[in-house]
């Protein structure tokens, strides 16, 4: 039978090669699309509500949610073409291997028009092969985008994901500010009988777990979830850490971390900054306040600690607070968990900025070639990146699925229909029944649009975070296809190296006092040429685009 | 029995005491999926759930068993196993039996080139093309023709047959008998075992399948139940777009795998014990010539 192996994704590599040198040729420079213009509006601009002049259909990649199945005849569908003289030619695919079908399809050249849910560096693999289109050559066509990008000053991350040639193939969903949704959630009723106050400062936290373990001293007062490999465990408590600290570590993990003061990046792994996170870390451990399973254990073990009032800390984001952890300590009398505003570290009440560019849209270079191909754009500029465009998307149609607006705060949805955690219990599912809301088409947008979403206390909690500065962004480096084939090979086995001695220097298996023979080894595992490399291209970028 | 020594009796015991602990641990996870999915999200969540249900609980069976796309995709499945095996049956038998007759001129070259796509393979792209270009895409062809021949399958059945008097043939042939006939009336009722053990080799890999489905169908409502069961576990373990609040959601989510595996496997498992006293006597039949 066919199975998906290596051999296959091999071949797969190989045909995309060949068809990235085919595709070499039709290269031209020519960005003209005069002749393109069937169905397109003049003089579109930005709080324009697009319409086609004439029916017009693009062809889109459409992921299948296991949580709200595609349905075609999803009101979403219906009132799209109504406003918008748009019709949707679906091809549905599971999203459990969206990817790969989507790497098939590309590499084949059977691609829809529009590839929605692409993560940046995915659309990489696919510059070579000529199929996708440099969008940033068309952006011109989109009002709306260039507006956000400059009003919310998103052009340096944009910048990020340039490739050598100065031009992005992805169009992302932009966030107005970082959203900071994971953090740690800490049993308050606890803290209150103790007597204790929010921690502001990680050094403030260990504090308070220190004042817990003098109550409790026979149990660890935090022991944490999401230890998934290949990260080091603790992926989370690693992750908020880091940022902390101003290196790159767990989820939060990178390779290369950008050294503003120096202006070169730097391998985040053998940062000093890294060395005070793990110091940080270990003392927890050696003094009882972490638990050491923490970092090995499945997430089921982790809250079922926290349940039975076996730990009073752990990771959580506003879902998981109020679907898990919440639930799960109900039956412990008086038990109350909220979460915990995000310690400050020695980076300062400070956030990192490359996390405001969500998924976004590959557009197949096919589509060049329609006469719609403007009409197309000023679609996707309305849909994906207008104000209306995203608040149809996400809450649907107002009188009907919503009421009130989003920025004076008066935004209520519509009490016969649920969405995660508003109205539960209501009859009828906003994604699943109306088709709103969906992945595919409802991310990014204003923290106004973002905060519609959110309960009370959560909106406390994002309040709080969005005083936080964010940091600037790392500038461009983009690597040659040889430069990436050589970092890859020598990418995993630091990695590895980075990840299992993570580990070792947080138990304290070994000591830190070892750290600069750790360092070593990372260069000996050729650390200093891959941050070379990433230098030398981050200059040769600087030269030749400015 | 001739000689049945003591270290012979001793070998039978511990044999039979190794092959029920292989059974025993072979069971286990079956029995443990089924016993999970008749029960309640607070027993399963917590991994009290081993062997039997706990918390009693049929949420999640009827919420799958209402969803029309799951029986759409089922009866998919059902049509693409039933269609694919039989073309399957039809293409491996005709190949094997031509291949079998030694005297056969080209026999070499019509064995390797079987046995060349045993270990090349145009890859995942041209595969991609090729069905695409011929038209084949969103439709049941796409499933059924590309694997209709299993190497491995064919090899089985040429021995088989190799292993078939010859006389048989023969004494068919000075009746009269054309080679249609010898085919049809001589060998393929003697040939019942093997044809049980393709049958059932054919109909649980294409049952199992999702890949080409998931490949070459662009609309919900032709894949298979598989892909169906694949989407279902990738977004209960993602859990990214969890949004679950209500009991019964949580219930849901917590047995709907279990639930889903079961019913999928139901009926493939079914087909079992019916072919299963060909089973062994069919691929042993092939394997020693004497």
């Amino acid at each position: 039978m066919f199975q998906l192996t290596r051999r296959h994704l091999l071949t797969a590599a190989g045909a995309a090669a060949v068809a990235g040198l085919a595709g070499c040729s039709d290269d031209g420079g020519d960005t003209s699309t005069d002749d393109k213009r069937a169905g397109a509006m003049d003089g579109f601009k930005v709080g324009d509500q697009f319409k086609a002049t004439e029916p017009v259909s693009f062809s889109i990649m459409m992921l299948s949610n296991q949580a709200y199945p595609y349905k075609a005849d999803w009101p979403f569908f219906k009132e799209l073409t109504a406003r918008t003289n748009v019709t949707l030619e679906s091809t549905a695919v599971p999203g459990s291997d969206y990817n790969q079908k989507r790497s098939v399809v590309v590499s084949a050249g059977d691609a829809p028009m529009i590839i929605p849910k692409t993560y940046h560096p995915d659309e990489e693999a696919f510059i070579a092969g000529g199929a996708i289109l440099p969008v940033s050559d068309y952006v011109d066509l989109m009002p709306h985008f260039t507006e956000k990008v400059a009003r919310w000053n998103l052009q340096p991350n944009l910048d990020g994901f340039k490739a050598q040639d100065g031009k992005y193939y992805l169009l992302p969903g932009l966030h107005e500010n970082v959203w900071q949704d994971y953090t740690l959630g800490v049993r308050t009723d606890v803290m209150e009988k103790l007597g204790l106050t929010a921690p502001q400062t990680w050094d403030d936290l260990t504090g308070v777990l220190r004042e817990m373990k003098k109550a409790h001293p026979d149990l660890y007062p935090l022991s944490d979830r999401w230890s998934t490999p290949p990260q080091p465990g603790a992926n989370n408590l690693f992750g908020l850490l880091s940022t902390a600290y101003g290196t790159r570590a767990g989820w939060a993990w990178n390779p290369m971390e950008w050294d503003a003061t120096a202006g070169k990046f730097v391998y985040s792994g053998a940062m000093d900054q890294y060395r005070q996170m793990l110091q940080y870390v270990n003392t927890l451990v050696k003094e009882g306040l972490l638990d050491p399973e923490s970092f090995t254990q499945t997430d089921d073990i982790a809250r079922q600690k926290f349940a039975n009032g076996k730990s009073f800390m752990i990771s959580v984001n506003a879902q998981t607070l109020v679907n898990e952890a919440r639930k799960d300590i109900a039956k412990l009398p008086g038990a109350k968990v909220a979460k915990l505003i995000l310690p400050v570290g020695p980076a300062g009440a400070t956030l990192p900025g490359h996390n405001r560019l969500e998924n976004g849209l590959m557009i197949s270079k096919k589509a060049l070639e329609s006469k719609n191909f403007v009409a197309m754009m000023q679609f996707i500029d309305w849909l994906w990146y207008s104000d209306a465009g995203l608040m149809f998307s996400k809450w649907g149609i107002e009188g009907q699925t919503y009421t009130g607006k989003v920025d004076d705060g008066s935004f209520k949805l519509d009490p016969g229909i649920k969405w995660g955690g508003i109205n539960p219990g209501a009859p009828k599912d906003l994604q699943v029944d109306y088709g709103f809301s969906n992945g595919v088409f409802a991310y990014g947008g204003s923290t106004n649009m973002l905060n519609s979403q959110f309960s009370e206390e959560e909106k406390a909690f994002q309040a709080e975070m969005n005083k936080r500065q964010i940091r600037p962004v790392a500038p461009p480096a983009p690597l040659t296809i040889e430069e990436r084939e050589q970092v890859t090979l020598w990418d995993s086995a630091l990695k590895d190296h980075v990840f299992q001695n993570t580990l070792k220097f947080a138990l304290g298996q070994r000591p830190l006092a070892e750290w600069d023979a750790y360092v070593k080894e990372l260069e000996g595992k050729n650390s200093t040429k891959y941050v070379d490399i990433v230098n030398k291209a981050y200059e040769r970028y600087k030269k030749e685009h400015g | 029995m001739v000689g049945e020594t003591r270290g012979y009796r001793v070998f039978q015991v511990v044999n039979g005491v190794v092959l029920t602990v292989v059974v025993l641990v072979t069971l286990f996870p079956f029995v443990n999926i089924v016993a999970r999915s008749f029960s309640g999200e607070q027993e399963i969540r917590s991994g009290q759930v081993s062997i039997w249900p706990k918390g009693f609980n049929l949420t999640t069976y009827d919420k799958v068993m209402s969803d029309a796309m799951f029986w759409t995709n089922y009866r998919n499945t059902v049509v693409y196993t039933v269609v694919a095996t039989v073309i399957a049956l039809v293409l491996t038998t005709c190949y094997a039996y031509v291949l079998s007759k030694r005297n056969l001129k080209g026999r070499g070259l019509l064995v390797g080139i079987a046995v060349f796509t045993m270990f090349f393979n145009g890859g995942l792209i041209p595969n991609y093309v090729l069905v695409s270009s011929l038209g084949l895409r969103n439709t049941l062809w796409a499933i059924v023709l590309p694997n209709a021949i299993s190497v491995f399958n064919l090899l089985v059945m040429k021995a088989f047959f190799e292993s078939l008097p010859t006389e048989l043939e023969e004494a068919a042939a000075v009746d009269g008998t054309g080679t249609y006939g010898t085919l049809l009336r001589i060998v393929l009722p003697l040939s019942k075992a093997v044809l049980a053990t393709m049958l059932l080799f054919y109909a649980v890999s294409f049952w199992n399948s999702w890949f080409a489905g998931f490949l070459y169908m662009d609309r919900q409502e032709l894949f298979p139940v598989t892909v169906y069961l694949r989407n279902l576990i990738a977004g209960a373990t993602s859990g990214t777009d969890n949004t679950a609040t209500s009991e019964a959601a949580l219930q849901i989510a917590a047995s709907i795998q279990a639930v889903t595996i079961v019913l999928i496997m139901t009926p493939i498992m079914l087909v079992y014990p019916f072919i299963q006293r060909y089973f062994v006597s069919g691929v042993m039949l092939g394997a020693v010539k004497g």
